[in-house]
């Protein structure tokens, strides 16, 4: 091991911060980049550093951003009456790459978990409500995961959708596409029976 | 040590490097323990999509100590679905066993004490529920409350007469409050000691003393998932029940 006082030490120290970077990956990484490509090193040191001191939260849907309002919210080609709940900006991510959603977002950044000690406050949920608030949303999509978490979440936020008169919904669950039911857990085929539709 | 085929409920799981869950289980023989089930979060993980909370269990594992690791986990029957309110529920008694038990220390009837109070939830007055549980647990763990007789003199618990209830002690006749104590109406007793609970005023006098007795035990820590419940409420203006 490299001692942490040396540039390369540090480095392979560094790269261990990234999740699923064990030691080894971390010391092909830092061997790597030194010995065949510095100009790729030079360049991801400078996009982590831009990164690190631009991305700050959108002021509307709380995803990470370069500016106070990032382009999903001011896009005039999205429907700004929908408005898609999800967890996670990777969730946003698959959501968008998936195509099937034209409306606008908020990013949760995590869910309720109360034997964490994270509720609403710590969640920033006030921000979502102002939102609801300005009165322009219509229909508010819970895309939250189908965990207990996930569903605590979309039930306590469902509740501050509706309070203000606007409609609420959840996705669907069930078989996923391609899925053999032999395979299916018990949990996800109660849930495919209870939400079945007519054909 | 390893141990077979015992029944169990996850109580809190939380993810843990790449691909494993930290879980906390109740189990029926062995009590509270903390235990690790490597690679469960990935997507094809044997036993992974069992270990969640209100999921009956049965589980084996191996080693001793802080952390045991988890090496089958089959699901027993379907989850308990709860939904809603009842879920938040659900949290709150997930919530109430982490503070108040012990790792360790078996509990066979605590065990069916929080089974059934998790069906419970599904069908049954949420409030109800949690109150017999909360009355239950206190038993087990030995903090059993005196709710049918005064506890100087003895006499019997009369529904229509005001009672003082001094924690750690019990119902005294009222005469004037006192701080730190709860004043109680007779009926409100009684129902709670027979676990009768199905009006709303003996619903919200229950709820008064136990949140009174468990604030003891819980030593001024509030309880997050309570956060939930009020704030549910005070946010929106629909009635809800």
């Amino acid at each position: 091991m490299m001692p942490e006082s040396t540039a390369v030490g540090r480095l392979i120290q560094c790269l261990r911060k990234l999740p699923g970077v064990g030691p080894k990956s971390a010391k092909r990484m830092a061997f790597h980049m030194l010995e065949r490509d510095r100009d790729g090193a030079r360049q991801l040191a400078q996009a982590l550093q831009q990164a690190a001191d631009c991305v700050v939260h959108c002021a509307r849907c709380n995803n990470f951003c370069e500016d106070r309002i990032c382009g999903v919210c001011q896009s005039p080609r999205r429907d700004h009456s929908l408005l898609c709940v999800v967890e996670s900006p990777a969730d946003l991510q698959s959501l968008d790459e998936a195509g099937v959603y034209n409306g606008l977002y908020f990013v949760l950044m995590g869910h309720l978990s109360p034997l964490d000690g994270i509720g609403p406050e710590e969640l920033g949920i006030d921000r979502l409500e102002a939102l609801l608030d300005e009165g322009a949303i219509k229909e508010v999509i819970l895309a939250t995961n189908l965990t207990v978490e996930g569903e605590a979440t979309a039930h306590y936020v469902g509740e501050l959708v509706r309070a203000r008169n606007i409609r609420a919904t959840r996705i669907a669950y069930g078989v996923p596409v391609g899925g053999e039911l032999e395979y299916i857990d018990r949990n996800t085929l109660t849930r495919a029976f209870s939400g079945r539709s007519e054909v | 040590m390893r141990v077979h085929g015992q029944a169990a409920f996850v109580l809190h799981h939380r993810a843990y490097g790449e691909t494993s869950v930290l879980v906390e289980l109740f189990t029926r023989e062995h009590g509270r323990i903390g235990a690790i089930a490597k690679g469960a979060r990935r997507p094809r993980a044997r036993h992974g999509n069992n270990l969640i909370p209100f999921q009956p269990l049965i589980v084996d594992w191996s080693g001793k100590g802080e952390l045991v690791v988890i090496t089958e986990a089959e699901a027993q029957g379907q989850n308990i679905a709860l939904q809603g309110k009842a879920l938040f529920c659900g949290f709150y008694i997930n919530e109430l066993m982490l503070r108040l038990v012990h790792r360790y220390d078996p509990h066979q009837s605590l065990f069916d004490i929080y089974g059934q109070a998790l069906y419970g939830l599904l069908d049954e007055h949420t409030e109800a529920v949690l109150r017999v549980f909360e009355k239950r647990l206190l038993i087990e763990l030995g903090y059993g409350l005196v709710l049918d007789h005064e506890i100087r003199g003895n006499s019997p618990i009369q529904p229509g007469a005001d009672y003082l209830y001094i924690p750690d002690a019990g119902p005294v006749p009222y005469e004037n409050d006192e701080d730190g104590a709860v004043k109680i109406k007779g009926r409100s007793l009684l129902a709670l000691s027979r676990e009768t609970l199905n009006d709303d005023a003996v619903l919200q006098e229950s709820k008064t003393l136990m949140r009174a007795i468990l604030g003891r035990h819980l030593g001024g820590k509030p309880l997050h998932s309570r956060k939930l419940f009020r704030e549910v409420k005070y946010n929106s203006s629909t009635p809800r029940h």
